[in-house]
């Protein structure tokens, strides 16, 4: 029987007031947890929201029922609620927008009509960390939104930018401070014990002076650099905004930028020091407590470093967009640690040159092979007017130091961080560069590194400001959110697609040329008992990818084109170069041939095709190259995609009237390589390339010398790929690249030496493994003579009188 | 004595060739009646739905779409 029925209605009543009470306690913590969280905030007010029959596809970004300004035609953007904002790049103020824009949002995808960026914490502290104020960011956002700011995004901005780059920490007289606008914040990080322990003075107050003024660097090689150096002794002039902002900024936001000014010049700053060796404890310390560091270096008061002697030379002249980096690297006359994105041969070396001119102290210049060590230093004495003995260069064939108390060295990442001994020489060398303080430390190609190798270079290399150049800051594991604390925010990223319109880097026409198997290729392919590599290279080897590949070098040979074909794997590059009387070059190939090629290939007229391994991948200047053709390629990694296109972004050709280089890619059909292409491809279309895709090559038929035509051929060709050995076919391994190499070494567990977890103990004998000598080894070393040098000579000694006694009878 | 089995020609890219082979030789050569050239097959008339659903099948389980999604591999 049901106790329902038992129950009286007295205790029916409490029961029922009971469950009111326990309801309105839940109502108000409810009501409280929705006051203070945001995304309930967002989600209260998405409850109400008026959906219609395709709101379902936006999911939380549908906006339908926000209402549109009276004047949205003129407005360039929305925004919803998740902090995705959709630019229209056809507004009469989309420059302007973007200028903005690129600044406090992370650009996602710019195909030719829509831009899409995201709001994120990271891109928002980038923001602040240049001088823009959460109230200007809100203000500015809803005067370009077609519809009014949602609270939630108001909310997430307000939040994220105060709790990022409120606190500084400075490096002054080389001494570490932690400053702050607001004493406030810092008071509540003297209470966290950690930092407390760090402090180095004793005092209990904190330190008081007035806060720099905005704006007075001028970056060398820039017209206004004259001006503005006069305009930095005067102190009573009115500050100058940054150069990049000017030029495009309208007058009310001048305005409000110049009220912004004014504002900062009468702050004060607070600051307390930190021992410097405690300087990494803090600054983790200080980011696990939601109140992260902004790393700045006032150089021009830094006496205790030597005075580098660099400037450009006066040919050198700064691209705008290089211009609009640098100010945000140098604003408010100090200079700051981040990362700068631009494309392959948009001229990231001369950002890094300008940057150690801006700042005039040792630098240390980080690439990652040997070739683009010796690029470097060709660059430095091409743009800038140092002395050549003042370049130092650390690798393994070259450990030289410079001369004077300041200087630039060019080193690998793989040097600084070597742990292994090292020669006399070279630990010499890592002293130096230890005991030393840098002012400026550039990380080329820093997407590469890994970040542990990297935590290593920045604990061995004491520098006040980091500088990472890239033009492709995407990893396919995701890690590249470490180089946010490693280096610092990312500072600036070009549009790839309007440098090109410009004539800054060559127009790329993309391809994707579809090959079909041969039957007998696809049967091996279909074969189950084919390894995942033979499969691959069955597909790179594939006789009509070939015939696709030889089509078109002869196609581009004949008008002049200067071609690269890339391929991942050695044997097809081989098998490919060898069947074709090319050139090729991979990772073993040394260092004079390699250069010997190169020459031949920017100079000759005989050359115009030579095969690269991954060894081509970074680094490598060739502004000749004009058409660029793949064959085969890492999996999906968009990354190296991007990094071969930019081999042919920096052609020498591409003022030409109605020039274009070639980019194709050469894809097996039906096999795993239509999947990674597409994969691979993600990046570039997001940077605005379209690619074509090409499934019959005009007129391949009809060509003359057309190698693997009849079926005997390729039968040969199909048993030379079926008897490759093991190692062919791997990816090749290369010193340079150490991100893969630590992916390939994972990769490859089973193969090579085993490591596993154990104590020294263990193998001498500690735990319950007994050292047992066996008679067989024994019976090995009596076999072999006596070992002890005086027996030894005894023994002898003893059988030479005998011989000699032999030979007397 | 003159055989006559009734055939469907199959035209189609080398690559699904080979795919069929592959069913056919696994199948008791039950399927195929002639290879004409690389993209000609005549093959026996009554099998070709079941040859058409074999053929998804292990086009399914070979290949990898490519999706659309963000996800990374």
């Amino acid at each position: 029987m049901p106790p329902k029925r038992k129950a009286p209605d007295d205790e029916d009543t409490g029961f029922e007031s009971d469950a009111d009470s326990a309801l309105s306690d839940q109502d108000t913590f409810e009501q409280l947890k929705q006051t203070f969280d945001v995304a309930a905030l967002g989600k209260k007010a998405r409850t109400n929201h008026r959906g219609d029959a395709a709101s379902f596809l936006f999911k939380k970004s549908d906006q339908l029922d926000t209402p549109l300004k009276p004047d949205h035609a003129s407005r360039p953007l929305w925004i919803d609620d998740t902090g995705h904002i959709i630019l229209e790049s056809f507004s009469p103020i989309f420059d302007e927008a973007q200028d903005f824009l690129i600044n406090i949002a992370e650009p996602q995808s710019r195909v030719s009509r829509m831009h899409e960026y995201l709001l994120t914490p990271h891109s928002l502290f980038a923001a602040v960390s240049v001088g823009h104020s959460s109230k200007e960011i809100i203000e500015t956002l809803s005067r370009y939104s077609k519809t009014a700011l949602s609270p939630s995004v108001v909310a997430f901005i307000e939040r994220s930018t105060s709790s990022f780059g409120k606190v500084k920490i400075v490096l002054k007289k080389t001494l570490s401070y932690v400053e702050s606008d607001d004493p406030a914040i810092l008071q509540r990080l003297l209470q966290d014990p950690e930092i407390a322990s760090c402090r180095a003075d004793d005092s209990e107050g904190l330190i008081k002076e007035a806060a720099p003024k905005i704006g007075v660097m001028a970056i060398p090689g820039t017209k206004a650099a004259a001006g503005a150096n006069q305009l930095a002794q005067g102190a009573a002039q009115y500050p100058k905004p940054a150069e990049g902002e000017t030029l495009s900024a309208p007058d009310d936001m001048l305005a409000a930028l110049r009220e912004e000014d004014d504002d900062e010049e009468v702050a004060q700053v607070h600051s307390f020091q930190i021992k410097s060796e405690e300087r990494a404890n803090v600054i983790r310390r200080c980011r696990t407590i939601g109140l992260p560091l902004t790393e700045e270096y006032d150089f021009n008061n830094d006496e205790a470093n030597a005075k580098l002697d660099i400037d450009l030379r006066p040919h050198a002249q700064i691209r705008y967009y290089q211009e609009k980096a640098l100010s945000k690297m140098f604003s408010n006359s100090r200079a700051r640690s981040g990362i700068i994105v631009l494309p392959c041969g948009a001229g990231k070396t001369l950002v890094g040159i300008t940057a150690a001119c801006g700042i005039k102290k040792s630098v240390i210049v980080l690439c990652n092979s040997g070739m683009s060590v010796v690029q470097w230093r060709a660059e430095f004495l091409k743009w800038s007017n140092i002395n050549p003995e003042d370049i130092a260069v650390f690798t393994s064939d070259s450990k030289t130091r410079f001369p004077r108390d300041a200087g630039i060295l060019i080193s690998t990442y793989s040097m600084i961080s070597h742990k292994q001994k090292r020669t006399h020489e070279g630990e010499k060398v890592m002293e130096f560069i230890r005991q030393r303080e840098w002012g400026l430390m550039i990380a080329d190609e820093v997407h590469v590194v890994p970040a542990k190798m990297f935590q290593r270079v920045t604990y061995s290399v004491a520098s006040h400001t980091k500088l990472g150049l890239t033009a492709t800051l995407l990893r396919e594991d995701n890690k590249i959110e470490d180089l946010n604390f490693l280096i610092g925010p990312k500072l600036y990223e070009a549009n790839w697609q309007e440098l090109s319109q410009q004539g800054h880097i060559a127009k790329v026409q993309c391809a994707e040329v579809w090959c079909q198997m041969t039957p007998e290729f696809y049967q091996e392919w279909l074969k189950p008992k084919s390894s995942s590599q033979m499969k691959a290279l069955l597909s790179i080897m594939n006789p009509k990818k070939f015939q696709a590949c030889q089509f078109l070098i002869d196609f581009h040979e004949k008008r002049g084109d200067k071609v690269i074909v890339f391929s991942d794997n050695v044997f097809a590059l081989k098998a490919y170069a060898i069947a074709l009387k090319r050139y090729f070059i991979y990772g073993a190939t040394n260092q004079p041939e390699r250069l010997d090629i190169l020459n031949q290939f920017q100079h000759s007229e005989l050359v115009n095709t030579i095969f690269l391994s991954g060894v081509g991948d970074t680094s490598l200047d060739l502004p000749e190259a004009t058409c660029l053709i793949q064959i085969s390629s890492h999996y999906g990694s968009r990354r190296q995609e991007a990094q071969r296109l930019g081999r042919i972004l920096r052609a020498k050709r591409r003022n030409d009237e109605g020039f274009n280089a070639f980019f194709y890619s050469l894809v097996s059909k039906d096999t795993n390589e239509m999947y990674y292409s597409s994969k691979r491809q993600a990046f570039l279309v997001d940077q605005g390339y379209s690619f074509k895709v090409i499934t019959r090559l005009e007129g391949l038929e009809n060509s003359p010398d057309l190698k693997l035509r009849t079926v005997q051929d390729r039968r040969e060709w199909l048993w030379s790929v079926i008897m490759a050995k093991d190692e062919d076919l791997d990816r090749e391994v290369l010193d340079g690249d150490m991100y893969n190499k630590l992916a390939a070494r994972g990769k490859n567990k089973n193969k090579g030496a085993k490591r596993t977890a154990g104590t020294l103990s263990e193998l001498s004998g500690g735990q319950d493994m007994a050292y047992i000598e066996y008679p067989k080894g024994r019976k090995e070393t009596k076999t072999k003579g006596v070992k002890n040098a005086y027996l030894r000579k005894l023994q002898s000694g003893y059988k030479n009188q005998k011989k000699t006694r032999a030979a007397g009878i | 004595m003159v055989k006559a089995v009734p055939g469907a020609l199959v035209k189609c890219d080398a690559s699904i060739k080979a795919m069929l082979i592959n069913i056919d030789n696994e199948n008791r050569n039950d399927f195929i009646i002639e290879e004409l050239d690389e993209e000609h097959l005549l093959v026996k008339k009554d099998k070709v739905a079941e040859l058409k659903s074999r053929l998804h099948e292990m086009m399914k389980q070979v290949l990898r779409e490519p999706d659309t999604d963000e996800s990374d591999n």
